[in-house]
Order: C-alpha cells, then sequence, then structure tokens
C-alpha cells in the first residue's frame, strides 16, 4: 500500500482553491481573503496524523503528504514542503542517523581540524550529486508530489544553514575557533558546501524547470558572532548562493530564513542578498524576543514580502490565548507591509505544537489579518 | 555596419519571437545609450511591452550578437545600489553597480536584481535573469493574477 492511499484528497475545489489565491496574493498584490499563517509545519503534521518524527524524516513521501493533508485542517499555505537542516552534508562524506525525536543528526565530524585534513575537500559536482542520496531523495519526492498532490507541488532546492552545515564537517566548536584563528579555510569549508548547494539547485531545476530557493542564517546569529561575522559567513555567502542558483535556472522563489538570534545583525541582510520578485524574508528573534513585525517591515518591505515571527515557545505552552494575543500584535504591526505579510513562527513550529495554538493563530490572521487602508 | 547572431541569440530568438530587424535597429540606434565591459556591449530598447536586449561585442563595423532577450516586466525605479559590477554606461562614463531594480507587470511591483546606473537612474537585466527568474516570474504573475 502506499502513503497516498492513507489520506483522503483535500477539498480542492473549496478549501484548497481559496487557499491557492490567498497564498499568492501578497506576491502579485491582488490580495485576497486574508493575510496566510505558516507555521513551518515539519513533523508536527506527522504527528498530527497519528505518525511520529521518526516517521516524517524516515519516509518522506509520508511526511510531506501529512504536511498536504494537514494544511487544511488549520487553513494554511496550501503547498507542501519536506526538508532537515542537513542536506549534501551526506554527499561530503558525513553519516546521518535517524532518532525518535530530532531530525537526522550526524554521527560526529568526519575531518580533521586543520589545514591538511581539509586538503582534499572540494565541491561535489552536479553529476555525482545525482549519483548521491540529497538528489534522488527530493526527485522520489516530488514525483510522488505531482502523481499525489500535484495542487501542493512546489519543487524546493534547499541550501539551508551555509555555515551550521559546513561547520558540522570539522565539528562546530572547531569551525567557531577557525573563523577567529583560520579564516581562510573557515572560508573553505563554507564555500565548498555553497557550491554543492549550488550544484544542487541546478540538477533540482534541471528536472522542475525552477527550484525555489530555501536559505538561512542560522549558525551565523548573534548569540554566536559580531555582525561583521555573520555578514562575512552568512549574508555574502547566502547572496553569492542564491545568485549562482539563478545563473543557473532556479529560482525563482526564495526564502530567506534568518533564524535565531539577529538583535543587530538584521542589518547586514539588506545589501548583501539578492531580491527576485517571489522572496519572503523571515528572522526568528532580536535579543530574547521574537523579531518586532514593525522592524521587519521597516527592513525589507522594499525588497520582499515579510513573515513575521510568534514564538515557538508559545506553540507548546497550553494557552492559546496567548498565541492569539502575540499573532494579534504582530499581524497589526506587519499587515501594510508594502509586498505582503504572513504570520509565522519564529522557527519550525515544534513536532508537538498545541493543536489549539495552531488554531489561535488562524483565527487571529482571520480577525486582524485583513487587507485594507488602517 | 555587418550584424552577425551567434547560435545561442539565434535560438533564443527563436524562443522568445524576436525579429533580428528588430536587434538590428537596437544596436544601430543605442548610440552612447549602452552599457559596455571589454569588448562586449548591452543596449536596450522599449518595443511595444517588450524590453528588449542585445549583448554584442566586435568593433569596426563587424557586430556579432551574442544574446538577444527580453523581458515583459517594466523597469521602474532602482531599489538598492551595491558593488561595481564591471560595466560602464557610455552616455556618461560612470560605472554600473549591481543592484536591485523594481519591476512592474500586471499592476503588481517587485524587486529584481539588475545592473544599475543611480546618476541616471537607467537599470539592466542580463540575459540569464531574463530568460530564467524574470520568464518564470512572468508566467507565475499571469497565472496567478488570473
Amino acid at each position: 500500500m502506499g502513503y497516498e492511499e492513507l489520506f483522503p484528497t483535500n477539498d480542492l475545489n473549496g478549501w484548497h482553491a481559496n487557499a491557492a489565491k490567498r497564498f499568492a496574493s501578497p506576491f502579485v498584490d491582488n490580495y485576497h481573503d486574508r493575510i496566510d499563517v505558516d507555521p513551518i509545519m515539519l513533523s508536527n503534521a506527522a504527528v498530527h496524523c497519528g505518525f511520529t518524527i521518526r516517521d516524517f524524516y524516515e519516509k518522506p513521501e509520508l511526511g510531506i503528504h501529512c504536511v498536504g493533508y494537514i494544511a487544511e485542517l488549520f487553513d494554511l499555505l496550501p503547498v507542501t514542503h519536506w526538508f532537515f537542516s542537513l542536506p549534501w552534508v551526506r554527499e561530503l562524506g558525513m553519516t546521518l542517523v535517524y532518532k525518535d525525536t530530532l531530525p537526522p543528526i550526524p554521527t560526529g565530524p568526519i575531518y580533521e581540524p586543520t589545514a591538511e585534513g581539509i586538503e582534499n575537500l572540494k565541491p561535489i559536482e552536479k553529476e555525482d550529486l545525482l549519483k548521491g542520496s540529497t538528489i534522488p531523495l527530493f526527485y522520489n519526492l516530488y514525483d510522488y508530489v505531482q502523481k499525489n498532490l500535484p495542487h501542493t507541488l512546489v519543487p524546493i532546492s534547499y541550501g539551508f544553514d551555509l555555515v551550521g552545515a559546513s561547520a558540522e564537517l570539522i565539528g562546530v566548536e572547531n569551525f567557531i575557533m577557525w573563523t577567529f584563528t583560520e579564516p581562510d579555510l573557515a572560508h573553505k569549508l563554507v564555500d565548498t558546501f555553497v557550491e554543492t548547494s549550488i550544484n544542487g539547485a541546478d540538477a533540482l531545476s534541471d528536472k522542475y524547470g525552477m527550484a525555489m530557493l530555501i536559505v538561512g542564517s542560522v549558525l551565523a546569529n548573534n548569540d554566536i558572532f559580531a555582525d561583521e561575522q555573520v555578514e562575512e559567513y552568512g549574508a555574502k555567502k547566502m547572496g553569492h548562493y542564491v545568485d549562482q542558483c539563478f545563473r543557473k535556472g532556479a529560482g525563482p522563489q526564495i526564502f530567506y530564513h534568518l533564524c535565531g538570534n539577529h538583535e543587530t545583525s538584521y542589518k547586514v541582510f539588506r545589501n548583501n542578498l539578492v531580491w527576485s520578485p517571489f522572496t519572503v524574508i523571515h528572522v526568528g528573534y532580536k535579543g530574547r524576543i521574537d523579531f518586532p513585525s514593525e522592524l521587519l517591515k521597516q527592513e525589507f518591505q522594499d525588497v520582499a514580502t515579510c513573515m513575521g515571527s510568534v514564538d515557538t515557545k508559545l506553540m507548546i505552552n497550553p494557552n492559546p490565548k496567548a498565541v492569539y494575543e502575540r499573532s494579534k500584535e504582530c499581524l497589526l504591526d506587519g499587515r501594510d507591509a508594502k509586498k505582503g505579510f504572513i504570520l509565522g513562527n519564529t522557527c519550525e513550529t515544534p513536532p508537538y505544537t498545541i493543536p489549539g495554538n495552531l488554531l489561535a493563530m488562524t483565527r487571529a490572521a482571520r480577525d486582524f489579518g485583513t487587507y485594507g487602508t488602517w | 555596419m555587418a550584424i552577425t547572431f551567434s547560435d545561442a541569440a539565434k535560438k533564443n530568438m527563436e524562443v522568445k519571437g524576436l525579429k533580428e530587424d528588430d536587434i538590428k535597429k537596437i544596436i544601430e540606434s543605442a548610440g552612447t545609450d549602452r552599457i559596455f565591459n571589454g569588448e562586449r556591449f548591452i543596449a536596450k530598447k522599449v518595443i511595444g511591452d517588450l524590453t528588449v536586449y542585445a549583448d554584442y561585442s566586435g568593433k569596426d563595423g563587424n557586430i556579432t550578437v551574442n544574446g538577444a532577450y527580453c523581458h515583459k516586466l517594466s523597469i521602474r525605479d532602482i531599489v538598492l545600489t551595491g558593488e561595481d559590477s564591471g560595466w560602464k554606461y557610455c552616455k556618461n562614463n560612470k560605472p554600473v553597480m549591481k543592484g536591485h531594480t523594481d519591476l512592474e507587470y500586471m499592476g503588481a511591483v517587485r524587486s529584481g536584481p539588475s545592473l544599475v546606473e543611480p546618476e541616471s537612474g537607467e537599470s539592466w537585466f542580463e540575459e540569464y535573469l531574463a530568460n530564467g527568474a524574470l520568464t518564470t516570474a512572468e508566467g507565475l504573475f499571469e497565472q496567478k493574477r488570473a
């Protein structure tokens, strides 16, 4: 039995037709219904459908079907996504293991943190990626979606955390030290991962004619680095990644995820990133608070659709009213962003997010995410 | 002026429905309204609803068109100006920078990565963008605005 036999079809003419129009509306200035909600739902979708976190990652087709199916329950974005934060590292030699309560994690660094240790490290070419594990995984996944959930298909290529994934190759602590003591080697590590990711986007867009790009600055945030390093290792590399992916036919959609604390480093991204007609920018935290929508709007509304942040901690707290109030605040501050607004969480909504809290976000979007002149 | 077309330019012109005569006119009438980088030039002209570009090189009246391309999105204001792109604008000899420019299509205004010359306010889009991201974006606008 295929996973598709486990799920009824979405309500295509009712819910999906309306949600699809709503999803497109901020990008084409054709406002419809209300501001959309994207809690960045991953394994939480599997949990809602009675499966486990491990199932979500170990069985990608099942996982993505859960995402596509459950979006209807909370009236979320009508598109599917499935990912974890370490694409392409297996091709670079790492081993990932599946866990019951976590996304796949590496068994440990594979290179000695010395110049000699990474001497033979080179980007993986497209032809070799086609024979690896990440590209076949995503080809199979999107082929499944094309066949079973075609109304939700958006082929996505992930650069994801360019710095964090590179750091895993020698160990995160060693990498952070290298940014101070051996910056040339730190750059070589990140550049190798970036070029490999670009080749991956090339392979994805070859097959599907386009590839949305998701790329973030996760390890490169103000809890770890000063603004200068976030710019050097995060923002500039992200800009290069998208520029090169575009030259190879990927895009035009981009999702920038500035994860964690970007208290002051949010300022280094505007002039370093590539902004396409279909770009969403999302920032997690400013210090310890969820990033203010007003500030997000001020900094980025000229170049992108802004995605506001409701703290993920609230999503596992049995207090839907608190989620509703924070969502309201987020919406009131961000809803008049020039190029549209989406209500989101500070990061992926936790696997055990309380359903009542997701409903609270959607309820707030219905109540306060209206379009008009405020 | 002898103008010949590369195979790549011919192929893209066929895909986009661009005529050789139109590309020749863009080159012949460009004057200083073009950018250059070494021996390479890019000139553009709005023809109907399209912004059409000729990417060409050569001298002494022998011109080779390396690329001919277009986009439906209308060029509006410069949004961001970045670092030097290596190109220069013939009209004022100022450096052309990497940047972002607003584009308008079907009533929606969105920005895209471009080459910009801030003093004149002029912007150009390169072939990889026009044939890739911008073409896909036009399709999405047409589909989603319908």
